[in-house]
Parts: C-alpha cells; structure tokens; sequence
C-alpha cells in the first residue's frame, strides 16, 4: 500500500478535499440558505411582535424585539463572508498565542472554523461562539490537556457552557471527523533527510545509489529554508483554503519551494525518478500541483497584516453581520439548555404513546405489542 | 407428554401392585418386578418362582398365552417397558447388522447402511403385527444369508475390544513402573550418599591429607555417579516405549503431520508498508532530537525515535501525488449539479437544506 493510497482513506481526503469550484457552489449555497433563512425567522418575529404589542409587552418580548432590525434585511455575501471568516482565523491564531497552545491546536481549530463554515454560515452561528469552542476541540484533539474552567477564565468573559454550548453543533458541522492532518510534521520529516542528504551518503529512492550530485552549500539553505518555510505553514497555509485543495505533503513542498524555490526543485526531482513516460508526466504534475499551492500560500504573507483600509472594511463588515444575523441563533446557551432540558417531546407524541399503551392494556398480551419496524 | 408422565407414575396402581398376584408393595417391601422379554410383561419374583419353576408355561396375563421360561425373566433396566424393548430390540439388529464404517467405500453407502438398518427397527420396535413379521423375517434371512461376515465382524469387535483393554493395561503397568523406579532411584541414591559420606569421614580419621582435597574428591565422586545413573535412565525409558508400540497395532490411525510453526502475528494483515518514495534510515542528524535521545525522561518510558522517523518521513511523502483537482472532481458531481432552489418558507428551506445542502450520505438537521 502506497503512502498515497494512505493518504486516500484518511477523513481529510474523503470529506474535505475540494476543488475550487465545488468549494464556492457549496459556500454560496450554504449562504442562499442560510439568508433566506434569516429574512424567514424576522419575518415570524415581526410577526409575533405585531401579534403581542396590543397587549402588555412582557420581558422577554421587549428584549426580542429590540434584537430585530427595521426594513429589509440585508445580508452578507460569499465575499464578505470569506473575508470574516480569515479575520476571526487571525483572531484564534491571537487567542492561541494568548493561550499558549502549541501551533498544531491553533491550526487545527482554524481546519474546525473552515471547515464548519462551509457548510454553515456567519450569519447562522457567529464565529466568536465558534471559534473558542473550536480551540478547545483542538486541545483535545491534539493532545493538549486544558481544563475547561481554566480555559473559559484565561479567555475571559466567557464561561464553560458559552464553550460548550456549540459543542455538539461544532461536531455536526465537522460530520463527527477531528482528523486534521497538517503539514508540519512532513516538514520536519523533508528537513531531516535534506540534512541526512547533506551530510553523508544515503540512498534517495529505494534501490538507487547513494551517490548524488549536490545543490552548493546545502546545508546552510536547509537550516534557512527549515525557518521560512515553517512560517508559511504558520501562518499563509492556515489562513488560506489550501488545506482543502492541496495534500500536506504538497502544502509542505510549496511551503520549501517558497522558502527557497532551487532547493525544493533538485529536492522533488530527485524524489521523483523519471525513468519512463508515466513517470516524467507524474513528475511534471507534481510540480505544477505544487507550483499552483505555492502561488495559493504567496497570497498571503507570514508577516502580512491587514490595512488600514482593510481593516475599516471588516469593521464594517462586522457591523453588517450584527444586523443580519439569525435572530432565533442569537442564543446558543439558552437554546442549547432548553434542549437539554428535554421539552423536545411535544404532547402529540406523548399522548400517542399513552394510547398505544393503553390499546396494549386492553389486549392483555403478556409481552406488548408487536415492535413497530421503523 | 411430560405431565402426562407424571401424572402415569403417581396414580398408576400397577407400579406398586403385581398385575398377576395382586400383592402389594405396602405389604411386601422386598417386592420386585421381573421381566420376559418374549412378552414384556411384567409380575413380581414370587409369581416367577411360583410359575415358571417347574419348567416352561403360559404368561399369566390374560390374552398373551406366549410360552415363557424362567431363564428368561429379568429386572428392566428402564423402567419405561417400550424402552426396555426397544433397547433389547436395537442389541438384537446390532448383533447382526454389525458391519463397519471401513467396509464402506464412501460416506453416502455407509449413512444409506444406517438408514436402513434404522428403519428396520423402526418396524420391529413400532409397527404392527404385520410389518413386524416383515421385519422379522428380513433380519432372519440377512443373518442367515450373511453368517460368514457377521461372525468376521463380531470377532473383530472383540478384538478391538480385547486390544483396547490390553493397551490401558499396558499403560497402567508402565505407569506403575516409574513410579517403582522412581523409588528405587531415590534409595539408590541416598544409601550413596551415606556410604560416600561413610568414606570421606573414614579417610578424614585414618590419612594425613588436606581435608579440603578430600571433601572436593567426595563432591566429584557423587557428581560423577549421578550423571552415570541418570544416563542409565534414559535407555529403559526408550527401550520401553518402543516395546509398547511392536505390541500394539491400531489400526485406522491416520498419519500424524507436525503443524507447521506458526508465523509471527502480522498486524497489517499482509499488508506492505514498505516506503515507495524514501528510505527509512536508522537515525538521522536532529538538532531537536539531539537531546531527546540522551534524556532519560524520554527514553526510559519506551520511547523510539524510530517511530518518530517512520512517522516524519511517511507524512512527509503521503499524498505527494494525490490531485485533489482530478480526483475530487468527479466525485462532486452531484452537488454541483444541485441549484439552490428558489425558496420562499422557511418549512421550503428545511426541506432544501436537507437536500442539497449536504451532498453524499451526509444528513444534517438543524442541532437547536
């Protein structure tokens, strides 16, 4: 079994790899949905709010409709919806590293916070909920232990049920798989057989010869390429949709290519022998494949941040999703109890049930009824 | 038909009252019920004697009238009477259709052979008056047809019979004498012992020599005789194996084949994981392992570095030649395929959603 076709079972190939058109239709579908939805959900609190202002406006009426915007309701776009998506990504990157947390769980809650938002939308479940439960699922998944009180506190004003509250949301919208594989490790795997190739004779390729010619002075560009290609792996590959399109061994050759474009070329030329024509054409797609990830990570800079102008557009944006958000999603907490709760069964299944016991009763049948197939 | 059973042992008379004599078992403790198995009917011990003993006569019980001799009165072993019958019955067949498994020359003739012979006493043990004379008669003229082979084969059934009682003979004798020789071995050893022992203080009182050397000589001396007694040992052992087996010869045993040594479990099934694009050294230059591999912290707890590299090494090349863009592709046909509807209501949204909103097997509901 080759190392590809173990890449192929895992979750992130079967289930959250994409092309970039299938990622977009889904992000717009996902966005048409979730705006008709919104306009749907003011239009029944309108409704309600008509219904009970002739008579005295309890509490809870008048929080609630203070929460509804006047006229139309405008709504976000794909774009914009991006835009906020990277944004709240930099801002777990900055609550990581308030946090302390190792990289691995900073990028794999931004793999959470991507990957949720395709298939839900800002306006839906805002991000600042999800996102903190996202850093949590990554403590776990990452085997980072954070105690849940310690974490709500170091994040401040929040408490553990605002964390857990979209807990089971967080785990449907990742359809229940927390497998991120990232490409940090291959890095440091591709690293230390370039210093292995630097310094002695090992064979590149099963049954080759060891001896190769050498780029100059490789070891020093190692250790250099080493430092920046893990700062695009940090920072670009986490804030870009890379992880969707490309493998991590890609991501990690683009990653090296950018941080010192001859090395990674000698470097995937030797990986991949050209023996025949299969093999030629395989080699020249890798590269290409990984040219194209490597314009994708170019994209955004390590050290980039957003302008000034950029940064009036999100708060500008930011703004917009404050009007436009689903009214009856504002309140995952309390929506999150009142499941807890279990008012759920609604009386029509109860009085069903009773019936059925009932009719069961009556027939005196020692073992019940027969079961009902589903 | 259990409760039936019962309820027959408790309120039936007849098993406590003799059907011939009316004597009853409250007045005679000591009664006990005999059997002929001419007609099966059952009468006390004292009817027997007081019938039958001045030679053969009629059963006693009305209706039957069959000739009975006292020779052939005994207890039922069962005390249900047609179990007793048909196991008589089934002793009878078997005594003549008495051939073997090995005469046959495949499954199916030899289950055909049991069958038949199945239903033979089948008849005899159930059927009527009629199909039991039938059946009578077959097994007359089949003893009689194959007398030769009947005889043949009730000798060899002795025989086996014979050859099995002789063989755990033979093994419980060659038991008993190891268990002998271990005894005599022990004596043997300790009366060395002490005369060895005798020895060494007899030369200690009479020669005027160190008396280190001398204890060291006595050591070698025992070690000596013990190594001589125990290779002594092992050749009757062998001898008597091998005369055990020249005495018996079973037969029908098939070879004996030594089971091939089991392969080491192999948890990837078969699988081959050797690397495609890398070879896998046994150590690499690392300046953030460097440490690891000579603190004890780490290492003591079983940590390998070799898993570390194994690990490295495979993320590093997993998926270099998986393209997303060709093989997702058709894969994602059907969602892209899907146009988000034109929805007006929110129940027309829910709807949607489930539909298009998740392409695969993928079925979300609304969590809240």
């Amino acid at each position: 079994m080759s190392e590809d076709e173990r890449y192929r079972t895992s979750t992130q190939f079967r289930l959250w790899s994409f092309t970039p058109s299938s990622l977009h239709a889904l992000r717009e579908t996902t966005n048409l949905i979730a705006a008709n939805r919104v306009r749907a959900a003011v239009q029944r609190l309108r409704e309600a709010r008509t219904a009970s202002s002739a008579e005295t406006s309890e509490a809870e009426n008048v929080r609630a409709t203070s929460a509804v915007p006047e006229g139309e309701v405008d709504c976000l776009t794909v774009d914009e919806e991006l835009k906020l998506v990277a944004f709240y990504c930099r801002q777990t990157i900055q609550l990581g590293d308030h946090l302390k947390v190792p990289t691995d769980v900073k990028a794999t809650a931004i793999q959470y916070i991507k990957r949720f938002y395709i298939t839900n939308s800002l306006m839906t479940y805002h991000p600042t909920d999800i996102l903190k439960t996202a850093l949590f699922f990554a403590t776990k998944t990452e085997n980072f232990y954070f105690r849940l009180t310690k974490f709500a506190d170091a994040i401040g004003k929040t408490e553990p049920e605002d964390v857990l509250a979209s807990e089971f949301l967080l785990t449907q919208g990742l359809r229940f798989t927390f497998d991120v594989r990232h490409p940090f490790r291959a890095l440091e795997g591709a690293i230390m057989e370039l210093q292995a190739l630097a310094h002695g004779n090992i064979s590149v390729l099963p049954g080759e010869a060891s001896a190769v010619e050498r780029p100059a002075n490789i070891e020093k560009r190692v250790k250099d390429a080493h430092g920046k290609a893990r700062d695009y792996l940090k920072t670009s590959a986490l804030l870009t949709d890379v992880y969707f399109h490309f493998t991590p061994s890609q991501i990690m050759m683009a990653s090296l290519s950018l941080a010192d474009s001859e090395l990674a070329d000698w470097y995937m030329v030797q990986k991949l022998s050209a023996n025949d024509e299969t093999a030629l054409e395989m080699r020249k797609k890798v590269l290409q494949t990984v040219g194209r990830c490597a314009d994708m990570l170019k994209a955004v800079e390590p050290s980039s941040e957003p302008s000034a102008a950029e940064k009036k557009e999100l708060s500008a944006l930011a703004k917009k999703l404050k009007r436009c958000r689903n009214p009856e999603k504002i309140d995952l907490v309390g929506l999150q109890k009142a499941k807890r709760e279990g008012d759920v069964v609604d009386e029509k299944v109860i009085k069903k049930r009773k019936l059925e016991r009932e009719q069961s009763a009556k027939e005196e049948d020692l073992f019940g009824p027969e079961i009902k197939r589903a | 038909m259990f409760r039936n059973g019962v309820s027959k042992l408790v309120d039936n008379p007849s098993d406590d009252i003799c059907p011939v004599c009316k004597s009853n078992r409250y007045l005679n403790p000591s009664l006990q019920f005999l059997i002929n198995p001419e007609c099966y009917h059952k009468m006390c011990s004292t009817c027997v004697d007081r019938i039958f003993t001045s030679g053969p006569a009629p059963c006693p019980v009305p209706h039957c009238g069959k000739t009975l001799r006292k020779r052939g009165f005994h207890k039922a072993f069962f005390a249900d009477l047609a179990i007793e019958r048909e196991v008589d019955v089934r002793k009878r067949v078997g005594a003549v259709f008495n051939r073997r498994h090995d005469e046959f020359e495949t499954l199916l003739d030899w289950n055909n052979y049991l069958e038949e012979v199945e239903g033979l006493v089948f008849d005899i043990v159930e059927g009527d008056v009629k199909t039991r004379t039938i059946a009578e008669e077959k097994l007359r003229m089949y003893k009689e047809a194959n007398k030769g082979v009947i005889e043949e084969n009730t000798r060899v059934g002795l025989e086996e019979g014979e050859l099995e009682r002789r063989r755990e003979k033979a093994e419980r004798e060659a038991a008993r004498q190891r268990r002998l020789a271990v005894l005599r071995e022990e004596e043997e050893e300790k009366a060395d012992m002490l005369k060895t022992r005798q020895s060494v203080l007899d030369r200690l009182a009479n020669e005027d020599v160190d008396a280190n050397t001398i204890a060291a000589q006595a050591q070698k001396i025992i070690l000596k005789k013990t190594s001589a007694r125990r290779a002594l040992k092992d050749i009757p052992i062998q001898s008597n194996g091998s005369a055990m087996d020249a005495g018996l010869t079973i037969r029908g045993l098939k070879k004996k084949e030594a089971p091939a040594p089991e392969k080491p479990y192999d948890p990837f099934g078969g699988l081959d994981l050797t690397p495609a694009r890398y070879v896998l050294q046994d150590h690499y230059e690392n300046e953030w392992l460097g440490g690891a591999k000579k603190d004890t912290r780490h290492m003591a707890g079983g940590y390998s570095l070799q898993e570390y590299y194994a690990r490295t090494m495979f993320e590093a090349f997993s998926g270099l030649g998986v393209f997303i863009e060709d093989e997702v592709t058709d894969r994602n046909q059907q969602p892209q395929a899907v146009v988000a509807p034109a929805v007006e209501t929110a129940a027309a949204v829910q709807a949607a959603v489930s539909k298009t909103k998740f392409e695969r097997n993928m079925e979300l509901d609304d969590v809240f």
